[in-house]
């Protein structure tokens, strides 16, 4: 029985079962996510931050190219979803931390999941960013960016002292919503007649495509939290096709979507900025004869984004209760929360400073480092326990 | 704490929270706000050696139902200062937001609009319009119109990008398409149809008249646009013809045809009416009317040449067409598709030969090539150089 369902709080970590206490609320017995929650967030982690602020991005670097970029980006990442889902196969029972701790031992498992914690709270802080951004200029313009910030936090918090299970609920209730907002939006896409052919001709400047590329893998690696379904997941036969079909469906959503962005703002590229986002796309062509119906769905897509962070602030705060040998859900999101707020309010209130920090060279290497790493990582620690119990079944 | 205490711990906090959020300052000071706010409906820009911003806004009150429509403008050096200068002389936050239409003068220049875009809370999807000379006067004409006929928003280009044969654009098409390889961008031009008649209608004058901080009395500058008795007064619109542009600013304006021409080609009209005069039995037939139902455009380019083809749907109807199709024939509906085909060939073609004399490329053939063939157009291509033919097909349903 694990450590919630009797109640209890493990607040010291013990040798041996200390792995799978720290890293979540229930122990390894539960499975806290079905497969169908497990499809549902990996077809968010797919389109959410890629289809937010991202294609923007990539359209001021390289222009009508910026979908190409997207794909490219959307590939690797789904790679890594192979590789993780191949670790989810090989680890059916034991759960990542309990599997890094037997594999590397407990310090070196300690070191490598603060290194990973670090980088999904990098990865947190530049989606709150974005959310941030987006919201601050347009939809909520007017409303203090601090105050926002708390609200947004409350959410992450309340995330936080909750199980994995929970929020995969919560994104499951949330996914039919967004596929039919995004349904929507690409419905009136297709029958509006809009012009996709302004996407052409591509890669006329190499130099700016492979700079552009080069600079925006912050945005690749949406897939690592996934480790936190290792042994979590009650997987089925079929479960490891139909989440990978998932991620690609969802990839390629992001690569359509961006197309149209690249469309629109091809011949503009300097026009578009953090206020832009579906809902100027859509009417590019025809104007705004559809009223609010598009954007309506485009501004209810985005809640995607918040789940997607809210995995990223989860996932970070089940790192550090693993580094730390603590269950304090609770504290460590407070603090988490804290930490966010400082970094968005105070350390990273210069938009410019944190934009040019992201986008640097140095920071997209690293992030594309953690993107291949962490899931090798995971399949790497399975296969050496599936060979260890391999050898003991034919020891004994 | 026991799950009955959290649970009462939680409550409280909901309630906290919901408490803040329903009475937190910028809520409880709600109406304060609408009063400090101006919402402006539609803006002319004018150029030259100054910028000029003309709005056209309504000014909500706390009293339900009392708003007043009225028009202001302002002028700066830059289009940062007017929009700064606005404010000032509404003497509230004007919300740029809620524009529908933005309406340009004869000398505002397109990098005016992709400043309006980018630094101001234009959005990207509102329509454009073009003045055949100042955007002010057509702005305080439209007030005028508006005011009269009771019209609460200006979406009546909304009106002709749906429904009507008129080739329309937003601001970010606009931008867009004059930065595009064709370097060429088109707005209909929107005119007034003036009546003489002073006495009619209770709008008489086209700002002022229902007062508001916008109105002479402005502490920004601002001038207030009136008309006086005996002026002619606004009766309607006409959007028949298109302002063209290029690089350098607006190059000229097409005529009705041509302008059909452009709409054929370059907008996504599905509606409107066709009009052409059939040769039927060794008769001229004037004016066999019919009404578009779908087309589809190709713009197919080899080196030197490009084919512009056009496949129309069309429901021929009128009283001219049943007696010449009494019959059932066949013959009669070949020879009004044959006159369809040929009246829209003519717009098509009077778009791009008078569009070429203005050194602009509204039907993009230009684009085509450096979307499709950018090395020869990098390196060969010349609007000159290049044959481009038109094809009609018309379906008859």
């Amino acid at each position: 029985m694990n450590a919630q369902s009797t109640g209890k709080v493990n607040n010291k970590i013990g040798a041996g079962e200390s792995a799978q206490d720290a890293g979540s609320t229930n122990t390894a017995e539960s499975k806290q996510a079905t497969s169908r929650q497990l499809i549902a967030i990996i077809f968010i982690l797919a389109i959410a931050t890629k289809m937010f602020l991202l294609p923007i991005f990539l359209i001021r670097t390289t222009g009508r190219d910026a979908y190409i970029a997207m794909a490219i980006g959307g590939g690797i990442d789904l790679v890594a979803l192979g590789v993780m889902i191949a670790a989810m196969y090989l680890s059916r029972e034991v759960d990542f931390f309990t599997l890094l701790s037997s594999t590397i031992g407990k310090v070196g498992a300690k070191i490598a999941v603060a290194l990973i914690g670090l980088f999904l709270f990098f990865k947190l802080n530049t989606a709150v960013a974005e959310i941030l951004a987006f919201y601050g200029n347009n939809v909520l313009n007017g409303f203090n960016v601090s105050l926002m910030t708390i609200v947004l936090l409350v959410f992450f918090a309340a995330v936080g002292v909750h199980t994995l299970r929970a929020l995969c609920r919560l994104n499951e209730l949330l996914v039919p919503l967004i596929v039919a907002c995004l349904t929507v939006l690409a419905v009136i896409v297709i029958l509006t007649g809009f012009d996709l052919a302004n996407i052409f001709p591509s890669l006329q400047n190499p130099e700016s495509f492979t700079d552009g590329l080069m600079r925006h893998a912050a945005w690749i690696g949406d897939f690592t939290p996934l480790v936190l379904f290792m042994g979590r997941t009650k997987l089925k036969k079929s479960t490891g096709a139909f989440a990978a079909g998932a991620g690609a469906i969802g990839t390629a959503v992001a690569v359509f979507f961006t197309m149209i962005m690249s469309a629109a703002f091809g011949n503009v590229p300097m026009l578009a900025d953090s206020t832009t986002n579906l809902s100027n796309i859509l009417q590019f062509s025809i104007g705004n004869v559809y009223g609010r119906i598009d954007m309506f769905s485009s501004i209810l897509w985005s809640i995607s984004v918040f789940i997607e962070a809210a995995l990223f602030f989860y996932a970070t705060c089940r790192c550090v209760a693993f580094v730390i040998g603590k269950n304090a859900h609770f504290w460590i999101s407070l603090a988490v929360t804290v930490l966010v707020y400082i970094a968005q309010v105070f350390a990273l209130a210069d938009r410019t400073l944190f934009s040019l920090a992201v986008t640097s060279l140095p920071t997209s290497a690293v992030i594309f480092a953690f993107t291949i790493a962490v899931p090798t990582l995971a399949v790497t620690c399975a296969l050496v326990q599936r060979n260890k119990r391999n050898r003991a079944e034919r020891d004994s | 704490m026991t799950t009955k205490k959290k649970l009462i711990v939680y409550k409280i906090l909901l309630f906290a929270f919901a408490f803040l959020v329903a009475f937190m300052p910028s809520t409880v000071s709600r109406s304060r706000e609408v009063n400090s706010r101006v919402i402006v409906e539609i803006i002319g820009v004018d150029g030259g050696e100054s910028v000029s911003i003309t709005a056209q806004y309504v000014m909500p009150t706390e009293a339900q139902g009392s708003t007043s429509k009225d028009t202001v403008t302002v002028e700066a050096d830059t289009l940062a200062e007017a929009v700064e200068a606005l404010n000032t002389a509404l003497g509230r936050r004007a919300e740029l937001g809620h524009c529908s239409m933005v309406i340009v003068g004869k000398d505002a220049s397109a990098d005016l609009l992709g400043e309006l875009m980018s630094s101001t809370d234009v959005t990207a999807d509102v329509y454009l319009s073009a003045a055949e000379d100042k955007a002010s006067d057509l702005v305080g004409d439209l007030t005028a119109f508006m005011k009269k006929t009771g019209a609460t928003d200006a979406d009546f280009i909304a009106y002709g990008a749906q429904k009507a044969h008129v080739a329309t654009n937003t601001l970010l098409g606009f931008l867009s398409d004059l930065g595009s390889a064709s370097e060429s961008a088109y707005i209909p031009l929107v005119e007034m149809i003036q009546s003489e008649d002073a006495g009619q209608g209770g709008g008489a004058s086209s700002g002022g008249e229902q007062g508001g901080s916008g109105g002479s009395g402005s502490s920004g500058g601002g001038e207030s646009k009136g008309g006086g008795a005996g002026e002619a007064q606004p009766t309607g619109m006409k959007v028949e013809r298109l302002a063209l542009y290029n690089k350098d600013g607006r190059a000229g304006i097409l005529d009705n045809t041509a302008a059909r021409g452009v709409a054929w080609v370059s907008a996504p009209v599905e509606k409107g009416i066709v009009a052409a005069d059939v040769e039927f039995d060794g008769e001229d037939i004037k004016n066999v009317t019919g009404r578009l139902l779908k087309k589809y455009v190709n713009i197919k380019v080899k080196p030197y040449s490009a084919t512009v083809k056009l496949k129309a749907y069309i429901e021929p109807n009128g009283d001219k067409f049943n007696a010449l199709d009494a019959d059932k024939s066949g013959a009669a509906k070949k020879a009004v598709r044959d006159g369809f085909a040929k009246a829209i060939k003519e717009e098509m073609e009077s778009a791009y030969r008078t569009a070429s004399d203005m050194e602009c490329d509204p039907l993009f053939i230009g684009r085509q090539f450096y979307r499709f063939m950018p090395k020869f157009f990098s390196q060969s291509y010349l609007p000159a150089n290049v044959n481009v033919e038109f094809v009609v097909e018309v379906i008859l349903r």
